[in-house]
């Protein structure tokens, strides 16, 4: 009786696990942060193609020392990435760290930094929808 | 061929506290100047245990030097410049008397070795509180004159290493001169009676007197100096911890603490940020305005410490940069250059990969662990 319980208990937790895993990879900030970049670009859906392609890619326009995003963030964006001097990044990849592009203000701090560092000059909405999209779909 | 198997008549002249205190700073002296001259700022908690353990013996010898027996006082071994001369004159004439405590000169000696270890336990905590602001005078001494006064500490070391060659040159010539090995008087006790020795009354020690003098005197030698050392430094540095600064810069590198670079210089880096040593590090105006303000009130100028001092000797050249200093420079000049380019320091700038203690400011040298 008791065992069958469990049993019971066990499929629940499994389903309330489910459920909770499940919108952890749409967390509605980061949802929200999707849609302004997809009505700033008039567009309404991104493409994680793109974004990986511009994540992956060098780029000439940017500061010498830093030719493309994964020159820190590294290629395997479900590991920890590294600055110039050695300090730790954050897994890019949202599924390893949850609370990634949940905060507007960081996340236009660092497409900011970022891309006048990498591109030299600023990021399209487009292209931030884009690698965001790539981002949270590893 | 037969020896003579009588046994020579021996009096006991090095009492057991002597002898332990002799060799014990022996021993003390040898690890003090190989931590000091040798290996460096590294052991420097090693160097300074050893060298208050030195100073506590010196203590311990002045009082036994009135509380012991014959031998160990020093009214029986120290003498005035007539006496002295006339000894030497002795010499000179080879009609010198074999002494069986100190010579004349062997007191000066002993007087000399006394004072010169006991100069370098007071220039040492010093030079320490000074410097490092550590130990009983942590609080008490500014950077500049505790960093002044280590020169003073060096030439005393290497004065007592001059003395410790004279100590040895005496004894190997006193040795041959009276057929006698005083450095195993030294360590039995005992020499041998020969006719001829000068009579002795021979005074009684007073070891309660000796043991209440000196658990007293090093009581409150301990009391006070762990009294005073939990003064706080005047500007000492600030922390880094829960800052705003805190907060934004060390996304990317570790918290360079403020004090290691005057005001002019933070303005600089603060003004510079969109091309911040290569990468832009934008902040929205009012974090700059804020993390500016807090950076120049606490930057080189206003902080007491050896790094502020130190690091205020830029490279005009290169004013935002602490590893283009002369100091950083020189301190560094002996590290491979490759274990600033690789894992785990990866970079010049990544102090906190060797320097434990970089939020505090401090950089004391016992918390430098290199990488393996």
């Amino acid at each position: 009786m008791k065992k069958g319980m469990n049993g019971r208990a066990a499929v629940f937790l499994g389903a309330m696990t489910l459920a909770i895993a499940g919108p952890l990879f749409a967390n509605p900030a980061r949802d929200a942060i999707i849609a302004k970049y997809a009505s700033e670009a008039g567009v309404s859906t991104f493409s994680a193609k793109r974004g990986k392609a511009l994540f992956m890619a060098n780029h000439t326009g940017g500061k010498p020392t830093t030719p493309s995003c994964i020159t820190c963030h590294t290629s395997n964006l479900r590991g920890p990435g590294s600055t110039r001097v050695g300090k730790p990044i954050d897994a890019m990849a949202v599924s390893v760290t949850p609370s990634r592009f949940t905060d507007i203000a960081k996340v236009e701090k660092w497409f900011g930094r970022n891309c006048n560092s990498v591109l030299g000059r600023l990021c399209t909405a487009t292209e931030k929808g884009d690698v965001l999209t790539y981002l949270s779909s590893l | 061929m037969s020896q003579p198997s009588e046994k020579t008549a021996t009096t006991r002249i090095w009492d057991i506290f002597v002898r332990m205190f002799h060799w014990s700073l022996v021993a003390g002296i040898g690890v003090a100047a190989w931590t000091g001259f040798i290996i460096g700022p590294r052991a420097l908690d090693i160097h300074v245990w050893i060298g208050s353990l030195a100073g506590a013996l010196v203590f311990l010898r002045l009082i036994w030097g009135f509380t012991g027996g014959t031998f160990a006082r020093f009214s029986s071994f120290l003498t005035g410049p007539r006496q002295t001369i006339h000894h030497l004159r002795e010499l000179a004439d080879k009609t010198a008397p074999r002494h069986l405590g100190h010579n004349p000169l062997g007191g000066w000696m002993v007087l000399a070795l006394l004072g010169v270890i006991a100069g370098l336990a007071a220039t040492g905590a010093y030079v320490l509180g000074g410097t490092f602001h550590a130990g009983p005078l942590a609080g008490w001494v500014s950077t500049s004159s505790g960093m002044g006064l280590r020169e003073l500490h060096e030439v005393l070391a290497i004065l007592l290493l001059v003395f410790i060659a004279f100590h040895l040159a005496g004894v190997i010539f006193e040795s041959y001169r009276t057929r006698e090995n005083l450095a195993r008087a030294m360590v039995t006790g005992s020499k041998e009676m020969r006719s001829g020795d000068e009579p002795q009354t021979r005074l009684a020690a007073r070891p309660l007197a000796f043991v209440l003098t000196g658990v007293f005197g090093l009581g409150l030698a301990v009391f006070s100096g762990l009294s005073m050392s939990h003064r706080t430094p005047p500007n000492a540095p600030v922390s880094v911890v829960g800052t705003t600064y805190e907060a934004n810069c060390t996304d990317c590198h570790m918290a360079y603490h403020p004090s290691l670079l005057p005001a002019s210089s933070w303005v600089q880096i603060m003004a510079t940020l969109d091309d911040h040593f290569g990468e832009d590090a934008w902040l929205p105006p009012d974090t700059v305005t804020e993390i500016s303000a807090w950076l120049g009130a606490h930057s080189g100028e206003a902080t007491d410490s050896k790094p502020a001092l130190v690091f205020s000797q830029l490279n005009s050249a290169r004013p935002m940069e602490i590893t283009e200093t002369p100091f950083w420079k020189r301190t560094h000049a002996h590290l491979p250059e490759d274990m600033f380019t690789t894992p785990p320091v990866y970079a010049r700038g990544n102090c906190a990969a060797c320097h434990e203690d970089t939020k505090t400011g401090w950089f004391y040298p016992p918390n430098i662990h290199l990488p393996e």
